[in-house]
């Protein structure tokens, strides 16, 4: 226990200092962010001392900005669930790499909703008055105290399970399932209770008529699928160019090219024993038919084996040296793993008979066993040795063009209900027409004069309506028109359920006096601050995600 | 999302080892200068002008509170009051009688809408002046509508009453199921036996859920640091009452809680000069709002909404 521990502590460090490490770009980028964040820092101390008056609220509107974030951003949080139901339910396998960027983005989200949340507080300072236990938690009478009890559970969920599949990749150990599947399971309910909460705190005040509707929470469900895998869309595309480089015109591969090639022996099988352990548990008539059938080959630096789309039969495992697994997209190569003495490579269309899904190069001079698919069979007949082959065939950091189009499917669907959800609302409310339509007209038409959130919320309403047709023509098959769809998608969510959702429901107040709201500069500061640091997090998760995913990033290195 | 442009050069080798010293400066002096930028950006906390003391930061919830502790939270609030005001007040802990239960009654056809309860209300429980706090918010409303945005909430005294308007003030109803003590995450506002709906300001937090959730406006927030002249400070005060509030906490009307716990009517009521106002104990047949809702026709505000106030408007005709 105590060196599991020490491993794992090891491991935290060693991720420290890989965060802090990166070429001009990385410092730039993680530079600009913390003195953004200074910034919001600088502004929220100005409100800490002269209290909340320097913000845009009043009696009449008591939230603003700060909770329209904060509830953009637990739907954010709770999209990380679109990657891992297709995953772990559809047992989808394009997306099976992609969840911990889903995860890691809650992780990211969520620490802002805390972040907003508390920067409303009008004292801060007795924030563990909420602390269960500690304070004294009206539970389960306050939504907010659910509220709070989600957001942090949610929170945990999250970082334990990336914590754990990372340790794992790192460690080169694969993950117990009992160990992670129960809470991806958990973490799947969870998601949707934390914007299900997060609405019924809106949902479950009798005195506001306009969020005092039975169909606020499916909506918020629907436009948390849409932008949240949106928002992860543009994020993978984003990963998937800084860890590529333009393709060049890689050799053809053919074996034939090795410097020399010779059968098996049991000399390598023993060295194959050695950084696999599990081969040693093989039977005698699978080790001779892999001596009679194996070849070993050793070749030189940037040896291609085997390329991306082309028929080939046969898997091999690297006995000495490194070789990089490369995969390209839209014209674009990336390593999406590389594999040391004991792993294997091409043996997903060995076993399926399907083309190659990537290209494998020998990153320096490196001797490996291939391995006929039929020989390959024979030693997947031995439980063990299957368990770690199958393991590891889902062990690549792919971000296809299939993967993307996957989650464009999920975004498109989401995109249809969240509309047509807006309408029934828009029905129910103009149909009838009664006194209780007032924040809804105030919101779309205007009243009484006022009218600071109209051009707010017919500009969100016209890039929602822009993304549906997009999503739904063909055109966003090409990433590039996928990306406008989303960025639109993201921007008319942010407005509709940030801004459209929280300000009318004070206006007008619950004696008929209409106060409008705007941000201050210094809410709006405070707002980048934040936006920022969730930002640093982001990057810094990714800085030791990738790496880590790649098999960069090991025990062993 | 840009966040990723952080990702280059995945494959760069670990720096050698001689280099180690130079990058542990380099780290070092990177370090410091963020620290250093981070400290700057604090700056503004130079202008805080009310650090509360640790003694209030630990306070424990006012239904906790032992005897003793409470006589101590006493000595520290008349302390306090003593520094800032300059003078020693009257700060009691009141409890609730027993059987009692306290309604307001307004007659709106007595109403004038003169706002003399307002200015007695700011007085007597120590509002703001600046930001400016009122726990009353009087409508003028034209004849023939109960359309609350066709009421006006700002106009001018010198001329009331106006002919072909009503006059309607709006404060805490103290409803028998507050959607605000519902929502407060933390029990710091809470119904007490008399009916009185208080705020313990040493505890709220100052989400401001509960002025979300009031379907009357009758919850106010201190945006700022509130400000009475000295000489306006009224002394006679309840911990639950109007002792002077800091910035970050609600507060909203409490029926003078320093009074009617003590025997004397609301402010707002005292100062009435058409009789408007009628308050008393509901649990007692013979008291004067027992009559009026006996005999009167009295209306709650926002009945569907389901809050039973204990505030009721009536007509004499």
């Amino acid at each position: 226990m105590t060196r599991s521990m020490k491993n794992f502590l090891s491991f935290l460090g060693r991720c420290g200092q890989l965060a802090c490490e990166g070429d001009w770009r990385y410092y730039a980028w993680t530079g600009a962010l913390f003195a953004l964040c200074l910034v919001g820092l600088n502004a929220y101390a100005r409100q800490f001392a002269h209290g909340l008056a320097v913000t845009g609220m009043t009696d009449q509107v008591a939230w603003g900005v700060y909770i329209a974030n904060f509830t953009f951003l637990v739907g954010v949080a709770a999209a990380a669930v679109m990657l891992v139901i297709p995953v772990y339910i559809y047992k989808n396998e394009e997306l099976h790499d992609l969840v911990i960027f889903g995860e890691l983005l809650a992780i990211a989200a969520i620490l802002m909703c805390l972040a907003f949340v508390m920067v409303d507080l009008g004292r801060p300072d007795r924030f563990w008055h909420m602390i269960p236990g500690i304070g004294k938690f009206n539970f389960p009478g306050s939504l907010l105290s659910w509220d709070v009890i989600v957001l942090n559970g949610y929170l945990a969920l999250n970082i334990y399970v990336c914590a754990y599949l990372l340790y794992c990749r790192y460690a080169k150990q694969p993950p117990n399932k009992w160990l992670y599947l129960p809470p991806i399971f958990i973490g799947i309910v969870w998601a949707i209770s934390i914007h299900t909460v997060t609405a019924f705190l809106y949902v479950g005040l009798g005195g506001r008529p306009f969020w005092n509707s039975a169909i606020i929470g499916p909506r918020f469900l629907a436009s948390a699928f849409t932008a949240g895998p949106a928002l992860i869309i543009l994020a993978l595309q984003i990963v998937r160019r800084i860890t590529a480089r333009a393709a060049d015109e890689t050799p053809s591969a053919t074996d034939a090219n090795a410097q020399s090639m010779r059968p098996a022996s049991v000399v390598d099988l023993a060295l194959l024993g050695k950084f696999l352990p599990e081969f040693d548990s093989v039977s005698d008539e699978a080790r001779q038919h892999l001596l009679a059938s194996g070849t070993v080959l050793e070749v030189p630096t940037a040896h291609t084996f085997l390329r991306q789309g082309t028929r080939g039969e046969g898997a091999y495992f690297v006995l000495n040296g490194r070789v990089a697994v490369n995969r390209e997209d839209s014209g674009r190569l990336r390593t999406v793993r590389t594999l040391g003495p004991g792993e294997q490579f091409g043996e997903i269309s060995a076993l399926n008979g399907t083309p190659r899904t990537a290209t494998a190069v020998a990153e320096e001079p490196s001797r490996v066993l291939r391995v006929p698919a039929e020989a390959l069979r024979q030693l997947m007949k031995t439980p063990e040795l299957e368990r770690v082959i199958r393991a590891r065939m889902h062990d690549r950091l792919m971000i296809s063009d299939r993967a993307l189009l996957t989650l464009r499917h999920i975004v498109q669907v989401a995109m249809i209900i969240n509309v047509f959800l807006l309408g029934n609302e828009v029905f129910k409310e103009f149909y009838t027409g009664n006194l209780h339509v007032s924040s809804a007209t105030y919101l779309y038409f205007g009243l009484h004069g006022h009218h600071a959130l109209v051009p707010w919320i017919w500009t969100a309403i016209a890039c929602n309506l822009t993304a549906l047709v997009l999503l739904l023509l063909p055109i966003t098959t090409s990433l590039k028109w996928l990306d406008v769809a989303c960025v639109l998608a993201i921007v008319g969510i942010w407005i509709e359920k940030g801004m459209g959702l929280v300000i009318p429901g004070f206006i007008p107040s619950p004696l008929g006096e209409i106060v409008e709201y705007s941000p201050t500069w210094n809410e709006t500061l405070v707002c980048f601050g934040i936006w920022a640091f969730g930002l640093l997090i982001y990057t810094v998760l990714l800085r030791v995600a990738v790496p880590i995913l790649q098999g960069r990033f090991t025990r062993a290195t | 999302m840009a966040a990723n442009t952080s990702l280059p050069n995945l494959a760069a080798p670990p720096p050698p080892e001689g280099t180690s010293r130079r990058s542990f400066l380099r780290a070092s002096a990177a370090v410091a200068s963020g620290l250093a930028a981070m400290a700057a950006s604090l700056a503004p906390l130079r202008e805080l002008s009310d650090l509360g003391s640790v003694e209030e930061f630990l306070q424990n919830h006012y239904k906790e509170l032992t005897p003793v502790e409470m006589e101590q939270a006493l000595a520290r609030i008349r302390r306090e009051v003593e520094k800032q005001y300059g003078l020693r007040p009257h700060v009691r802990d009141l409890r609730p009688m027993d059987g009692v239960e306290f309604v307001y009654c307004l007659n709106l056809t007595r109403c004038i809408g003169c706002r003399k309860c307002v200015h007695a209300c700011v007085a007597e429980n120590n509002q703001s002046r600046s930001p400016e706090i009122q726990y009353i918010r009087v409508l003028k409303m034209p004849n023939g509508t109960f359309d609350m945005e066709k009421g006006d909430h700002h106009y001018a005294t010198p001329t009331v009453p106006e002919k072909g308007f009503f006059y309607m003030p709006v404060q805490c109803h103290q409803c028998k199921n507050p959607p605000c003590v519902k929502v407060c995450p933390v029990d710091a506002t809470w119904q007490e036996s008399d009916g009185i709906t208080v705020i313990d300001y040493d505890w709220c937090i100052g989400c401001r859920y509960c002025e979300a959730a009031c379907p009357y406006f009758a919850r106010r927030f201190n945006f700022a640091e509130p400000k009475i002249p000295k000489e306006q400070i009224n002394p006679d005060m309840a911990y639950l009452g109007n002792r002077p509030r800091h910035k970050g906490v609600m507060e909203k009307c409490h029926f003078c809680i320093q009074r009617t716990r003590a025997g004397k009517y609301p402010a707002c009521l005292e100062v009435c000069p058409t009789g408007a106002r009628k308050f008393g104990n509901i649990l007692d047949p013979a008291s004067e709002v027992s009559q009026i809702l006996r005999h009167k026709r009295v209306f709650v505000l926002k009945e569907e909404v389901g809050t039973l106030p204990r505030f009721f408007y009536y007509f004499d005709v």
